[in-house]
């Protein structure tokens, strides 16, 4: 248990990467940029989730799923009960996920994201109509390749020291 | 394990627990805004706190749109004016002509004790951005309630039909576009007069539903709004037919149809606001 930098994970950081992300999803994205999108919400809710436990958990992950829900034009709830699904499975994973180096942390998310888009595909499903098709499921890999980026950034940012914070 | 700042042994619900509690309230979430759309009010608390940051979020690409915009070729700007003027010639004819028209129109109807049909106006609005949503296909524009829009509005663009209003927000508003699917527009084939109902099919392509085997159609015929559910005013290009298979298994033949207007390419459209229709008993 060992602290690389103090004020790692503090609110300012949290606060400011979510932030973050929601500015990179208001830009005008179009066409196959559009479809190969990655959930960059997603991506930081279940980030801070797996380092900062204690601050960040369901009811960050529920508000902003309202968020993303309003930002698609969906149904109320949608990416909501997904997002806090995503948290659990992180949640419950975390120390197994905590061992791994960037690239294979990132093949562990794969799964969870997978199963965070397989559940908005199915509240919408139930909810709204069927799906036209199933190019929904690319974010999933453009989302893994963010989250291999973000774990890869963090460790040449603060060392090696990260590793040990299980 | 343990924080430093943390009990070694948690006092508070488990993480099993609290995820049943959030998906309970998703669930109800849900339930509420597609059953009783009762949670409309947050879409527009949403809306007028993203609303500015979508705008300045745009104004780069504009930026480098203007620019582009100012090193167009002198030819190709000569070239598009003199194309401009012809059109202009033609359509004014056709203007006369319509006008003609509408004013012996006029006359017949009075003749005959009908009522004048609502008038037409437009709003033009641009597109603010693409929707993300993998069940249905829409777009947001620039103007909303205080543009003088609301639900149900025909959108148009030069070429033909582009979708219908679905929400307003105060400074947007969204359109399901023709082509998203389970969206129904009634149509009439322009050769024949013949009138069907066409769906979206997702993947930017329409279908003409229901059209029994012998029905006189081909490949190549126009469809136009028919104007019978009082949404679309009449007369609207709505899509070409692109396929037409005789299936052995229905009774029905499939209809397969290419959008005109440009779902995926049109920048400005304009948003048709009929009065809406006062009926006197």
């Amino acid at each position: 248990m060992s602290a690389p930098t103090p004020d790692f994970g503090s609110w300012r950081h949290i606060l400011g990467t979510l932030i973050l992300a929601v500015l990179l999803e208001q830009l005008p994205w179009g066409g196959w940029a559009l479809a190969l999108r990655p959930d960059f919400v997603l991506v930081g809710v279940l980030f801070w989730t797996l380092h900062q436990p204690a601050r960040t958990g369901f009811a960050t992950a529920f508000a902003f799923g309202l968020l993303a829900d309003f930002q698609d034009g969906v149904v109320f709830g949608q990416h909501a009960i997904a997002y806090v699904f995503g948290v659990y499975l992180v949640l419950y994973l975390r120390l197994r996920l905590l061992q791994f180096d960037p690239p294979r942390q990132a093949a562990q998310m794969f799964p969870i994201l997978l199963m965070v888009q397989l559940t908005v595909l199915l509240v919408g499903w139930l909810a709204v109509n069927p799906p036209a098709n199933l190019a929904m499921l690319l974010p999933v890999i453009s989302s893994t390749v963010l989250w291999y980026l973000a774990t890869g950034f963090l460790r040449l940012w603060h060392g090696k020291g990260l590793q040990g914070r299980a | 394990m343990a924080m430093p700042d943390q009990l070694m042994f948690a006092r508070r619900l488990g993480p099993t627990a609290r995820l049943l509690i959030w998906l309970l309230v998703g669930v109800s979430c849900v339930v509420l805004d597609s059953r009783y759309h009762a949670i409309d009010g947050l879409r527009s608390g949403f809306s007028l706190v993203l609303h500015p940051v979508r705008q300045i979020l745009r104004a780069p690409t504009d930026l480098a749109a203007e620019l582009g915009g100012f090193f167009t070729r002198h030819r190709a700007l000569q070239k598009e004016r003199d194309a401009l003027l012809a059109e202009r010639v033609r359509l004014l004819t056709d203007a006369n002509a319509a006008q003609d028209m509408r004013r012996e129109n006029a006359e017949l109807r009075s003749l005959l004790q009908l009522p004048p049909r609502p008038g037409q106006q437009f709003v033009r609005a641009a597109l603010l951005y693409q929707g993300h949503d993998w069940f249905s296909q829409r777009i947001m524009l620039d103007r909303g309630v205080l543009g003088g829009l609301r639900a149900g509005l025909a959108v148009v663009d030069a070429e033909g039909l582009v979708g219908q209003v679905s929400r307003v927000y105060p400074g947007s508003s969204e359109v399901t576009l023709v082509s998203s699917p389970g969206h129904l527009t009634p149509v009439q084939v322009e050769r024949t007069g013949q009138r069907g109902l066409v769906a979206g099919s997702g993947r930017g392509q329409l279908e003409l539903r229901y059209m029994p085997t012998q029905t006189d159609i081909r490949k190549g015929d126009r469809l136009l709004t028919s104007g019978i559910d009082r949404v679309y005013p009449a007369g609207i290009p709505v899509a070409r037919v692109s396929r037409v298979l005789r299936l052995q298994s229905g009774p029905y033949l499939k209809v397969e149809c290419e959008p005109l207007a440009g779902l995926d390419r049109s920048r400005s459209v304009l948003v048709l606001a009929t009065q809406p229709q006062v009926t006197t008993p």
